[in-house]
């Protein structure tokens, strides 16, 4: 009896250990394993801060992402949260619009950085405020995500210099070097490979097109134009920009724009009839659902589907058709139930999903290692994302090799296409497409994206870098 | 020599400004010859055309600038919304009676109170207000995609108007008698209201307006492309909506010289242009004439937000372009009808022959219209058409 007795005091202290490790956990998909919690924080609150562009030039993709941000934070904290702590992003409190505007990113960071206690992470979006705010963060402490950026506001001017910005995609240099590579593997659909370069002015835009790249290229037998091209978000007709890079023997076109950029480029390409001479590749961005969206409007008369058909471009991460990869089938059935639109559902809904589950799992190791959320510093939180390898939701793997590194290596390459009627692969023509009747009597087409690569490292292209020639 | 340069400063200036020609001439003359001839007639007629799409916005700009002296900075927040509404009526199948009988009231009810809330006391206004509020609802109702242009023109109009006359009598009306400036702060106050508004009721999200499908429905070719390879040695692209947009802003280029030059109206907002007080002192109706300009200048940006969502798309950027169309008015002159034409023109061409002649340079979007301004306005303080003033000092 007695050793009865003692058999079940020793379960309930058991239980009573384990009990806010299972806490966190409770009722979340097997694929998502969180480190088992050591501290309970019940009762206190993370808050996700995050300033970008919700009413300017990338206002297209930030919504959804506020979209994912929020139904991200809502399952988690309705899961668990961090050991028990709340998530919290609100928008005016914890979100800050910035409206694309450097002034406007400068005092959303300095009302961000004078609140006591100050952030111990932050989320940024656009290169141009990672180049703003790198060294700013680096003084302050602040440990920042970003989707992905450029060698300026990852690595600093000398681009020698990792800082604490830390993203999650390629760096877009690296991006155009693994396109390269791409078109270097595949002679016999790229014979004479030269690249022109056509985007928006401005930190983003201009990101890929550096002598790393071009000579990384030229050592892969492709050639990037010394003449790139840059026009506004709001140009109505690039189609001088166009010509001038054909003319100049450009059979591929490079863009890291996203949202209207791509959408342009391609529908010029249609309108010069261009469509069978010249390829349209672009960043991770420009295979963005908004793109082929858009793109309903410009349609390519060869075969009657949206002008951005056939697009190329990094896809460094999962994406929403690939139903068999855990994670993705979970994000499908979220947003499902959240009743979330075509539109919402593109990189930036995934990116916020990402970013949450990033969170739970730096926050938890970091407080299982420092003892609790108030002792946490933005040095921790550093220490624990150059320590960690995690990856949120299956969907990249989250591993900064020991602080060796600013941005996630792996890349693959993929196609945009457009969802057929059997709804079982891509579509070949107009009549074979599914399509959406739209109230003003027009049809949305449903892009997918179809993956023409393994996840494999992208070269790194850094000035420096280890595959600069 | 003092003297010779004090005598003949005026020829000398002149000559200067013919030897700088000159230079520039020789400067751009090879790069202009080594164009293929296709290029050159390519990027001419793109500039033209882009630059109907600026003129429409300087001619929405000038108008306000004309009847009361203010630089209208909220112009690219009304051509956007103007466009957001356009797109409203064009996309529903049908629009709720109550919510176009809102819209109707609404807009007659600002429509005849123009002279004052007195109005809204005489028996004979009301009448004819309560046939145009039915007249307008009805319009606004109809359903079915057969009638989405109408409904979609009927409410862009209505709405547009409603939205000028809104932003004249609660906003510029209380200023007039007030220095020029504080109106023009307010009108930067109005496009920060707008901007907000926009986001409110569409949110942030990119629209494609396919208001030009009924062309190529039509059989009309979209766009319209010569491939000159082997003659011109290239393709030439004439985009069919904005030769739209051209023709638009030629017709209403037109409309405006004879409004300014022949009718009451035009004649009283020069006048009021020129002195608000003492117009009112001679006995013209500054609050009726100021009123019709607002109307009027929302009409325009809502025809170039129109027909610029239409050749691209509807998006938060586009009231940026209104940016591009402030050289054009400068250039062109800040009262000028004619200058707001030829300076929207001159910006399109300059941007297009720029990023031909120089290819990676952003030449084109950055710098050359500003460089075209700075050259006119160092010549021509009041643009290539502005009145010259002479002030007292």
């Amino acid at each position: 009896m007695k050793k009865i007795a003692l058999f079940v005091v020793l379960a309930t202290l058991l239980t009573m250990l384990a009990l806010p490790a299972v806490a966190q956990d409770a009722g979340l998909p097997d694929f998502i394993q969180h480190t088992e919690c050591q501290v309970d924080l019940t009762g206190q609150t993370i808050p996700i801060y995050h300033l970008g562009d919700l009413s300017g030039s990338y206002a297209f993709i930030t919504q959804p992402l506020i979209a994912g941000l929020g139904d991200a934070i809502k399952f988690f904290n309705e899961h668990g949260g961090v050991c028990g702590a709340t998530l919290k992003s609100d928008v005016g409190t914890e979100y800050r619009d910035t409206g694309g505007k450097r002034e406007e990113a400068q005092a959303a960071y300095d009302n961000f950085s004078s609140l006591n206690p100050k952030p111990d992470l932050m989320v940024l979006y656009a290169s141009a405020d990672a180049e703003l705010l790198r060294s700013q963060v680096a003084e302050d402490e602040i440990p920042v995500i970003i989707s992905a950026g450029s060698v300026a506001g990852l690595y600093g001017e000398d681009a020698q210099s990792p800082g604490w910005i830390y993203a999650t995609n390629p760096l877009y240099a690296d991006q155009l070097g693994s396109f390269c590579n791409f078109v270097a593997d595949n002679p016999e659909r790229f014979p004479n490979p030269t690249i022109g370069y056509i985007s928006w002015p401005g930190a983003f835009g201009e990101a890929a097109y550096t002598p790393e790249t071009i000579s990384y290229c030229a050592s892969k037998g492709v050639t990037i134009l010394d003449t790139p091209e840059y026009f506004l978000p709001t140009a109505t007709d690039i189609s001088t920009n166009v010509l001038n890079l054909v003319d100049a023997g450009a059979n591929i076109l490079y863009t890291n724009s996203l949202a209207s950029g791509p959408f342009l480029i391609a529908k010029t390409i249609v309108d010069l009839g261009l469509q069978n001479e010249v390829q349209l590749a672009g960043v991770n961005w420009a295979l963005d659902t908004s793109v082929g969206l858009l793109s309903r409007t410009a349609i390519n008369p060869d075969n009657g589907l949206p002008a951005v058909n056939g697009l190329i471009g990094s896809l460094p991460f999962y994406w929403w058709t690939e139903r068999q990869q855990p994670g993705i089938a979970f994000i499908n059935q979220q947003a499902e139930a959240n009743q979330r639109t075509l539109s919402s559902r593109n990189i930036a809904y995934l990116l916020g999903w990402s970013i949450v589950d990033m969170y739970i799992e730096i926050y938890t190791q970091t407080v299982n290692r420092v003892g609790s959320l108030e002792a946490v510093t933005g040095a921790d939180i550093k220490q624990t994302i150059e320590s960690m390898k995690y990856s949120p939701l299956g969907l990249f793997n989250f591993d900064y090799q020991g602080g060796a590194i600013r941005a996630l290596p792996d890349n693959r390459i993929a196609q945009m296409a457009f969802l057929n009627k059997a709804q079982n692969g891509p579509a070949t023509s107009g009549d074979d497409a599914l399509t959406v009747d739209l109230p003003d009597g027009t049809k949305a087409f449903v892009p997918l994206l179809i993956p023409l690569t393994p996840f494999s490292p992208a070269p790194d292209l850094r000035p420096g870098g280890a595959d600069v020639p | 020599m003092t003297t010779f340069l004090e005598t003949n400063r005026r020829s000398l200036t002149r000559a200067a400004y013919a030897v700088l020609a000159i230079l520039v001439l020789l400067w751009l003359g090879p790069l202009i010859l080594e164009q293929r001839p296709a290029r050159l007639i390519g990027s001419t007629i793109t500039g033209l055309l882009v630059g109907g799409i600026y003129s429409l916005i300087a001619l929405g700009i000038v108008v306000i600038n004309k009847a009361s002296g203010v630089f209208n900075f909220a112009h690219g927040w009304m051509m956007l919304l103007g466009g957001l509404l356009f797109y409203s009526f064009f996309a529903s199948g049908s629009v709720s009676p109550l919510a176009a009988g809102v819209l109707a009231a609404l807009t007659v009810i600002m429509v005849i109170t123009t002279a004052g809330w007195g109005a809204l006391r005489s028996p004979r206004s009301l009448a004819l207000g309560a046939v145009a509020i039915v007249v307008l609802t009805v319009l606004l109702s109809l359903s079915g995609a057969e009638w989405q242009f109408i409904r979609a023109i009927a409410g862009a109009v209505a709405g547009s108007v409603l939205v000028g006359l809104v932003v004249e009598r609660f906003t510029i009306r209380p200023l007039i008698g007030q220095p020029l400036f504080a109106m023009v702060l307010m009108t930067l106050a109005i496009s920060r209201a707008l901007n907000g508004i926009t986001q409110l009721i569409w949110g942030s999200v990119e629209i494609p307006l396919q208001v030009f499908s009924w062309v190529g429905n039509l059989g009309l070719p979209m766009p319209i492309r010569f491939d000159a390879r082997d003659t011109l040695g290239g393709i030439i692209l004439i985009r069919t909506e904005l030769l739209f947009a051209f023709a638009l802003a030629l017709v209403a280029f037109v409309a405006f010289v004879l409004f300014f030059q022949f009718t009451n109206v035009g004649l009283a907002m020069r006048a009021a242009a020129e002195d608000q007080r003492l117009a009112q002192s001679v006995g013209l109706r500054v609050r009726i004439i100021l009123a019709v300009a607002w109307a009027i200048a929302a009409l325009l940006a809502t025809a170039a937000g129109v027909l610029q969502g239409g050749a691209t798309s509807l998006s938060l950027n586009m009231p940026l372009l209104a940016l591009l169309a402030f050289p054009a008015v400068l250039l062109g002159g800040l009262e000028s009808i004619t200058g707001a034409l030829v300076g929207g023109i001159v910006i399109g061409l300059v941007q297009e022959w720029a990023n031909l002649l120089f290819p990676g340079t952003q030449a084109g979007t950055e710098l050359a219209p500003y460089v075209v301004l700075m050259a006119v306005l160092v010549i021509r303080p009041d643009g290539l058409f502005g009145q010259k003033r002479i002030e007292r000092v």
